[in-house]
């Protein structure tokens, strides 16, 4: 569907973008990730062909994106959502017929079907300057599909809107993009929602890809330090692994000799990573088979969302991620005595360079 | 004192007789004024939004002269219309000095920097994410632009009534290229001129009458058009 290579954008604020090699196949939803400033509109806008790369190549559905001759025509095949709706002051059933007019089409029954699919069809005759966050972002959802695109553009879509509602619309559009068997590129900032839509994840930082692959893998298994800071791997240390042994390293990390499942070898200088999520917290010594069990003090307890966020203090800082009922079960405070327990597999080990 | 009243009943007799001469000289200024601002919107819209969404150098100098040319004096208009459309000059085989053409084109170089310049800064007020979304949805630039112009018809429209406020009320182009010829070349503003002249305060002030008129008729017509959509708030 995309596929890009040596693609080169330089802004005269001395930020540039440079992304080797990225390949977006048909029908995939394909997530970047990345913090603030990291160059992904930028690198959307590519793909939008809104701004003209200094170097490299772009190939949307086999045509050269950045000849001119070739522009219309792939616009036309594929649609765009910014987090902004931009919608026409006019009826919002005109703002969904747009795309179509623009393409020379009146077909209400195309524009009637979209408003139904993102659930607005009570909303088309009113103006689309006077919708809520909600039914603006919807409107402009509806808009994109309803010329049935095989490629989505998503620009952090949803940024401006509260959670309650960004969740109802995420559901509808993972509905629709998962039915009609489109192509999607999302933007954001959201992990969650990268998580929720993407088959397929690319972690941008300082207009470099750090990483691309499935979600699961890169949110377990960074291949550096700022993904693992970007994708929420609280616990990040310095270490060496002492010994290897089937794959079961031995880590001289925090004072502390920590077990972890890794393929590297004897004397690799790394950072030790773990993800709040896979730390328990218990009052017995009892690891239940957990190859990392230590004596810990807790330092501090804080919500996290919906659970809470317990840091303790083992002789290296680790955060560990627990519900609420377990807060109140073990009498989780600050200067509380526990055990914190994680298993090998759950640690990750990335080689660092010294 | 008493000749102003005087002058006002009188002019007010004039219109209420229906003079034909006073309603042929405003059909005409209204004719020469009309189709000068809808050249002038034809050309200077399509012409302002280029200049805005377009990238190209020296751009900055070309708004500039734009801007600077919304103060052109229109004696300097018709001096230099006249030049072209004399005997003698380059476009004198066209015959147009001294008609209605000749001032249609004077009254078209007044009003063409002012609709060019003020159609610049309206869709240079656009936000450009919007035009990039417009163009995302899969339009041409040209459909791009035109979307925008919709979305700034309020402000779009606010310049056709400042090009068509300067052109009805403008004296010196029409007089130059014109000649103020009876039943040719007349204008209520040239007319309200000689007429003042001549000391004939109660046709003076008939034909300025019916100016005042006629410029609030088009703009009423022009706001009603504007103020269509307008979301209350």
């Amino acid at each position: 569907m995309i596929k890009l290579s040596g693609l080169r954008l330089a802004f005269d604020s001395g930020f540039s973008l440079d992304v080797d090699s990225l390949k977006i196949r048909a029908g995939e939803v394909f997530a970047i990730i990345g913090p603030n400033g990291a160059g992904k509109t930028t690198l959307l806008n590519s793909m939008a062909m809104l701004n003209r790369p200094a170097a490299g190549t772009l190939e949307i559905m086999g045509k050269d994106a950045l000849a001119s001759a070739n522009k219309l025509p792939l616009r036309r095949a594929m649609s765009a959502v910014f987090s902004q709706p931009y919608l026409l002051n006019d009826t919002v059933f005109n703002n969904v017929a747009l795309p179509l007019r623009l393409r020379g089409l009146r077909d209400s029954a195309a524009v009637n079907a979209a408003l139904e699919l993102f659930r607005i069809a009570h909303l088309k005759d009113r103006n689309g300057r006077t919708l809520s966050q909600g039914e603006s972002h919807r409107a402009a959802l509806a808009r994109a599909f309803v010329t049935k695109p095989k490629l989505l553009l998503l620009d952090e879509p949803f940024a401006a809107l509260d959670e309650r509602v960004k969740e109802s619309i995420t559901r509808d559009l993972r509905r629709v993009i998962k039915t009609s068997g489109a192509a999607a590129v999302l933007v954001t900032q959201d992990q969650a929602g990268a998580l929720t839509l993407a088959d397929t994840l690319a972690v941008l930082v300082n207009g470099r890809i750090l990483q691309q692959g499935e979600p699961q893998e890169i949110f377990s298994r960074p291949v550096s330090k700022e993904v693992a800071d970007f994708v929420g791997v609280e616990t990040i240390l310095p270490g060496k692994v002492a010994s290897n042994r089937d794959n079961l390293c031995a880590v001289e990390a925090g004072g502390h000799t920590l077990m972890a499942v890794s393929e590297c070898r004897a004397g690799d200088d790394v950072f030790f990573c773990l993800r709040p999520e896979d730390v328990s917290i218990s009052l017995s010594a009892d690891a239940g088979g957990r190859r990392n069990n230590f004596k810990a003090r807790v330092a501090a307890v804080a919500p996290w969302g919906l659970e809470y966020k317990v840091e303790l203090d083992c002789g290296f800082t680790a955060q560990a991620a627990v519900t609420k009922q377990l807060v109140d079960g073990l009498g989780l405070k600050p200067g509380a005595q526990v055990y914190a327990s994680f298993k090998a597999v759950a640690a990750h080990l990335i080689k660092r360079a010294i | 004192m008493e000749f102003i009243l005087e002058g006002f009943r009188k002019a007010l007799q004039l219109i209420f007789s229906g003079n034909p001469e006073i309603f042929a000289i405003a059909r005409l200024s209204l004719t020469v004024s009309l189709l000068a601002t809808a050249f002038a919107v034809l050309a200077g819209v399509p012409l302002g939004s280029w200049i805005a969404v377009k990238k190209f150098p020296l751009k900055k100098l070309l708004i500039a002269l734009v801007n600077t040319g919304m103060g052109l004096p229109p004696v300097v208009a018709g001096l230099v219309v006249m030049l072209f459309l004399a005997r003698s000059g380059p476009l004198g085989f066209l015959n147009w000095l001294y008609t209605p053409k000749g001032m249609i084109i004077a009254q078209f170089i007044i009003a063409l920097p002012i609709i060019t310049a003020l159609s610049v800064s309206a869709m240079q007020n656009v936000d450009p994410k919007f035009y990039n979304q417009i163009l995302a949805l899969g339009a041409s630039d040209r459909q791009a632009i035109w979307v925008c112009l919709k979305e700034i018809r309020l402000t779009i429209v606010a310049a056709v009534i400042a090009g068509f406020g300067r052109l009805v009320a403008e004296v010196g182009a029409v007089m130059i290229v014109g000649g103020n010829i009876r039943h040719q070349t007349r204008m209520l503003t040239t007319a309200t001129v000689m007429e003042t002249q001549m000391g004939n305060f109660d046709m003076a002030i008939a034909i300025g009458l019916v100016l005042l008129a006629l410029g609030f008729v088009v703009n009423l017509a022009l706001t009603i058009i504007q103020q269509n959509k307008v979301l209350t708030r």
